[in-house]
């Protein structure tokens, strides 16, 4: 199954999944950060590979990313995007910091960047694999800080070969006053998507 | 990203003579056109020129060879049918395969701790150079590999091919 073939009901099921996933998610975060973050996953779109680039201000766009592939039952990848800035101001709510204090991308701000990323992959794919009874494994996350047009094409490189689509998560962190976006794709291969789907009941 | 001064007319997107070639696209033009392709990662800019005529191409290819794959789809993206296709291409308006000189960039390996994916880059880079072996085209300059991404552009008028990244900045092979 494409993931340009999905109907309403079905794409609803994929957002129930992925609501369920981000409440998981802020647990894990404000626990980790010791203040409360909130994550909001707002929307779920299908969007052509593409537009994704658009999406985030076109190709040659400086963002940050983390890249997991996904191992077990289902095959395919879970890439995290962020502008540069939306990056920058991640790590200052995550430090629960005035936003602006994180001027520049160190070791630190990396591994920061790629453990949150880390832990909103993981969430929303352990949110799938245990409504779907599936057992799915992030592999360990890679970090880059590139053009959005070259990440997205790398990481596409292997389902992009057999699906034109992508999963596009809008997701937006918040405490009392601050908000950041980024973006979750979620990128299964097409046989790995029909059995989601399959055992989440919405075939 | 800054501008050297030295790099020519400065290409920006309302330029009329501007091509931005997409993923997996092939196209070839003539002087005062500009090929340009935005955002290579793993894929290879490849780029062809002659001369004589002020003319080339320039493909933006994704994998190696349609073995790679079990779909059908566009076949300009693989190395092996998008350079040959250029070839002819560019003899049909009139530039013999002997003339015809190649510069290329990009095949880098973005995601270090994925070791297929970063493979991709390299296998790009092979299969390029493969196929411009055995068209007997020579290669001028390449800027390939490492872990960054680049936009590349080829200036019709002179036959140069300007690398842009993050992190080195213009380079101009």
């Amino acid at each position: 199954m494409r993931l340009e073939d999905l109907s309403e009901l079905q794409l609803d099921a994929l957002r129930e999944v992925g609501n369920i996933g981000a409440g998981h998610a802020a647990t894990a975060l404000s626990q980790m950060m010791g203040n409360p973050v909130g994550l909001r996953y707002p929307e779920l779109d299908l969007i052509p590979f593409g537009q994704v680039p658009h999406v985030l201000g076109g190709p040659e766009r400086l963002v940050g990313a983390v890249y997991s592939r996904l191992l077990g039952d289902i095959e395919g990848g879970i890439l995290f995007m962020a502008q540069r800035d939306s990056s920058l101001a991640l790590c200052d709510l995550m430090h629960n910091r005035p936003l602006g204090t994180t001027k520049s991308f160190g070791h630190g701000e990396e591994a920061l960047i790629t453990h949150v990323a880390s832990i909103i992959s993981s969430a929303y794919i352990a949110a799938i694999a245990r409504m779907a009874d599936l057992n799915v494994l992030p592999s360990s996350p890679s970090f880059v800080l590139d053009m959005s047009g070259a990440i997205l094409q790398v990481a596409t490189s292997e389902v992009g070969m057999r699906a034109e689509s992508a999963l596009l998560v809008r997701t937006s962190f918040y405490d009392e006053d601050t908000s950041v976006d980024a973006a979750l794709l979620f990128l299964p291969d097409p046989d790995s998507l029909e059995v989601i789907l399959g055992r989440l009941g919405v075939m | 990203m800054s501008d050297a001064p030295d790099t020519g007319p400065v290409l920006s997107a309302d330029n009329p003579n501007l091509i931005e070639i997409g993923v997996g696209e092939l196209a070839v033009a003539q002087h005062p056109k500009f090929l340009m392709t935005p955002a290579l990662g793993s894929c290879v800019g490849v780029a062809l020129y002659d001369a004589a005529l002020k003319q080339g191409g320039l493909a933006h290819v994704m994998l190696p060879t349609p073995l790679e794959t079990r779909s059908v789809g566009n076949e300009w993206r693989f190395a092996s049918c998008a350079i040959p296709e250029m070839v002819r291409l560019l003899a049909e308006r009139g530039s013999p395969r002997r003339r015809l000189q190649a510069k290329i960039a990009g095949g880098s390996a973005m995601f270090r701790g994925d070791t297929v994916l970063s493979g991709v880059g390299e296998r790009n880079i092979a299969e390029t150079k493969n196929q411009l072996r055995l068209l007997n085209i020579p290669l001028l300059a390449e800027d390939t590999g490492e872990r960054h991404a680049r936009t590349v552009e080829l200036h019709l008028d002179t036959g140069l091919f300007v690398v842009r990244s993050y992190l080195y900045g213009i380079k101009n092979l």
